[in-house]
């Protein structure tokens, strides 16, 4: 195996030590007064249309839910992302960890953004989750039997459970990299060996939050229906959010003058090859998810997909199936549009925005409208919650370095080259 | 193509293929890549024991036209997939699978997903092979002995007589300029022969003919007919030397393996020696009490507006009017063929006995067939209590209704 020294070959001069920003410094705090003030107003916004409803805030639940659930895919995808790429020992996106256990580390901001909607349901409050109040459930016998597992109680603990373990995973990795930062050599490697040994056990503790997480909030919305993909089916959209918000984040910072040479067109075309390949895994799930429930056509699985046909629901699956596979399929198939950045951010800001769509047809159609209500609630919903998680990301990553300059695979992660 | 058609073996040397140089590096090769393509040649090329990064940058190769195959086949599967599933299932011959339409899209996906990635994937590597100028028999290289370190641990780098630019002289002068271990002038291949091998073509030959005969035997199979049983080679328990119910037996007069049997014979507990339950009759007249199994209860009854319902509506309508929906079929479909069934709240019919009701109901009478096999013996009352209950409900009279209830019906 060729020896790489640490200032290294490959595209750019590619050494921290030539001189690249990796700090956000001021750019963070502009960032998170930014962020958290149209967070605020963007909510506040929200809030006033909700009220307005005067339907007990079960539309203003509805639109913060989908936000939510959009936004923890990012959240929790990020955690996926840090754990996988330490069971793999990868060393092409050591020069990335580092943003992608920023993203990771935001797992109590999530926690706090989820208490609109968890809070109410803990209180017994059926605005949004019927099973919250367990004489709604006493209705038939079979959603009485469910009530062992749907039950407020129960779910308070569950959630902190979920979040709980997000944010020990989350803080682990992020402590070990950044004390990794300051560590020998020797004891460098003897970390990376420590995330390793635990990213292992963590991935097993992450599929099973992250599955129950998802029944828990969003296919619990309507207790009669289940699907043992849906885990998986949220899980595709984690991945697909995360290596698109990866892509997008470092093209940010790049164009603010940070990480300039370290991260290359190699490593975005990685990012862009997984989101090409998670766009094919999710379209694979779904189809999963609907061919069996269809094949077999028994009523009590279908009719979570026959609300989903209706009138205008049905423009937005076909909506779905094209937008979020089709397309953007065909648009990610070439290798030149992964090597170019600008066509890159489009794809990835097209399925970001193609998630939400997703998400909104996962939880939307529980309002019980018969056509698809999208207005201006939802989309200054969507905006508060991502601005707020912008806010917390940028107060925790300000004083911090944007690279794990003392990884000792970074020397191959500069040196990456993609064919 | 070097290896056009050789002329007959000529005395003297060979003619050069090409030069040949010898590298111990990736890194020397990459070097040696980037002179040779800036000196301007254009039939070379480096062989390498592994993928040396940057080596298509540095010989200038331009990107495959390969990716292309590959769409065009997916593309291909994909649409082949598609077609199949139509043709075969929504208009050759139209089948119903599990109440699915005729073309159901989503059962055709996993077939449609299937062919694309097999057609792609087939594609890509006969497509690679081929625009590798592979399977390729014979090359001059081969004869060179130090070329065999090519899988090993050295790099080659070879440039072609046939190239424009080339001269004995100044080429090898070039690649000595790269620091070469060794270079060596590679010599057309006049050892190997042009023709296959015979042993190869008479296997081919023999192959070829022998993956006729399972075809062969099974088209025999298909269009000929023979009185011989199958060949069964796994026997397992299939042929027991015991007797069948309906088989011969030569051992008894009558051949048969079964004996007749006696007269009078009864299955245990199957006596049916009751004739007011099994048949209706009290003696040699028809019943005119339900016998003492029934109980005259509201359930019995429920159990006979029951079992009405669902045998007896059909035709008799639901209150026994003889305007069940078959009748009405077939009024409207006026044939001239029906008698209509009967309507059960006739004088008669409240005049008939309850057994020879049962009679109807177990053996059928003029054009309704026999429901014995359809209702149990104790159904067959129940349905009669409640056709009685029919039957009263038409011939009722004021005073049938209680007395705190008349006035309201004036």
């Amino acid at each position: 195996m060729a020896k790489v020294s640490k200032v290294s070959k490959g595209s750019g001069d590619g050494s921290v030590a030539g001189g690249d920003n990796i700090r956000l410094a001021e750019l963070g705090q502009a960032l998170f007064v930014k962020a958290a003030g149209v967070g605020i107003v963007a909510l506040g916004i929200s809030a006033f249309l909700g009220a307005g409803e005067k339907d007990g805030w079960n539309r203003f639940s509805h639109s913060y839910l989908v936000a939510f659930v959009w936004v923890m895919t990012i959240g929790a995808g990020a955690l996926w992302w840090v754990t996988i790429q330490n069971i793999v020992n990868s060393h092409w996106s050591m020069v990335i960890r580092r943003v992608g256990e920023l993203i990771a580390s935001n797992a109590l901001v999530l926690a706090v953004l989820a208490l609109p909607i968890v809070l109410p349901l803990i209180l017994g409050n059926p605005v949004m989750y019927k099973w919250a109040d367990s004489t709604l459930m006493q209705e038939s016998e079979e959603l009485a039997n469910k009530v062992g597992y749907l039950n407020p109680k129960f779910f308070a603990i569950r959630f902190v459970v979920y979040f709980g373990f997000w944010a020990l995973l989350s803080r682990f990795f992020l402590n070990r990299s950044l004390n990794q930062d300051k560590e020998s050599e020797a004891t460098a490697a003897k970390t990376v060996v420590t995330m390793r040994r635990v990213a292992g056990p963590a991935m097993i503790g992450f599929a099973i939050t992250i599955t129950f997480c998802a029944i828990d909030l969003i296919m619990s919305l309507d207790p009669k229906w289940f699907s043992t993909m849906f885990g998986v089916y949220y899980f595709a959209s984690c991945v697909l959010a995360i290596n698109s918000s990866l892509a997008l984040s470092l093209m940010w910072l790049q164009g603010k003058g940070r990480l300039t040479s370290s991260v290359t067109v190699h490593h975005f075309h990685d990012l862009g090859k997984m989101v090409f390949a998670f766009t094919i895994f999710w379209a694979y799930v779904g189809f999963s998810q609907f061919m069996l429930l269809w094949y077999a056509n028994i009523p009590e699985e279908t009719l979570w997909f026959k609300e989903r046909f209706a009138n205008s629901w049905g423009t937005l699956s076909w909506f779905l199936l094209f937008g979020h596979f089709v397309i953007p399929f065909f648009g990610l198939l070439s290798r030149w549009v992964k090597r170019n950045k600008k066509a890159l951010a489009f794809w990835c800001i097209w399925q970001l925005v193609m998630i939400y769509v997703d998400m909104y047809w996962l939880v939307m159609p529980t309002l019980g409208v018969d056509e698809v209500p999208f207005q201006l609630i939802d989309l200054t919903c969507w905006i508060g919650v991502l601005a707020l998680f912008v806010a917390g990301l940028a107060y925790r990553a300000k004083g911090l370095d944007l690279l794990a300059k003392n990884d000792p695979r970074l020397p191959k992660s500069l040196a990456f080259e993609n064919f | 193509m070097s290896d056009e058609h050789k002329p007959a073996v000529k005395a003297g040397p060979a003619p050069v293929h090409g030069l040949l140089a010898e590298y111990d590096t990736p890194s020397q090769i990459l070097h040696a890549a980037k002179e040779i393509r800036k000196a301007g040649f254009t039939k070379w090329d480096t062989y390498t024991p592994f993928a040396v990064h940057g080596i298509d940058e540095a010989m200038g190769i331009k990107m495959t036209i390969l990716p292309w195959f590959t769409l065009c086949a997916g593309l291909i599967g994909l649409a082949t997939a598609i077609t199949l599933q139509w043709w075969t299932n929504a208009y050759d011959y139209k089948w119903i699978i599990s109440g699915k339409p005729f073309w159901s899209i989503p059962a055709n996906v996993p077939i449609m997903f299937e062919l694309t990635v097999l057609l792609s994937a087939i594609t890509t590597l006969v497509g690679m092979l081929l625009l590798n100028n592979l399977p390729h028999p014979s090359h001059p290289l081969d004869q060179v002995r130090r070329f065999a370190r090519v899988t090993d641990d050295k790099f080659f780098l070879m440039i072609e007589a046939s190239d424009p630019k080339f001269d004995d002289v100044e080429t090898r002068q070039l690649l000595e300029s790269t620091h070469a271990l060794a270079i060596e002038a590679v010599l057309e291949d006049r050892v190997t022969e042009e023709k296959l091998p015979t042993g190869l073509v008479y296997g081919l030959i023999i192959v070829a003919v022998a993956s006729v005969v399972p075809f062969a035997l099974a088209a025999k199979a298909r269009y000929t007919k023979s009185d011989s049983p199958r060949i069964h080679l796994i026997q397992d328990m299939d042929s027991q030397p015991k007797y069948k119910a309906q088989r011969e037996n030569s051992f008894f007069a009558d051949n048969r393996a079964t004996r007749p049997a006696i007269d009078g014979t009864v299955a245990v507990g199957d006596a049916r020696d009751d004739d007011k339950f099994y048949k209706g009759k009290d003696g040699a007249a028809w019943a005119r009490t339900f016998p003492s199994q029934i109980a005259l209860n509201e359930a019995t009854m429920d159990r006979g507006r029951q079992r009405f319902g669902i045998y007896c509506t059909p035709c008799h309508g639901q209150i026994g009017l003889g305007d069940g929906m078959v009748a009405k079929r077939a009024d409207s479909l006026a044939q001239g063929t029906w008698i209509p069934p009967t309507n059960m709240t006739q004088e008669y019919l409240r005049q008939m006995a309850v057994g020879e009701l049962f009679n109807s109901i177990s053996n059928g009478v003029r054009n309704m067939p026999s429901y014995a096999a359809q209702i149990k013996t104790e159904d067959r009352w129940a349905i009669i209590m409640y056709v009685r209950a029919l039957q009263r409900s038409r011939s009722g009279s004021v005073n049938d209704v209680p007395p705190d209830a008349r006035a309201s019906l004036k």
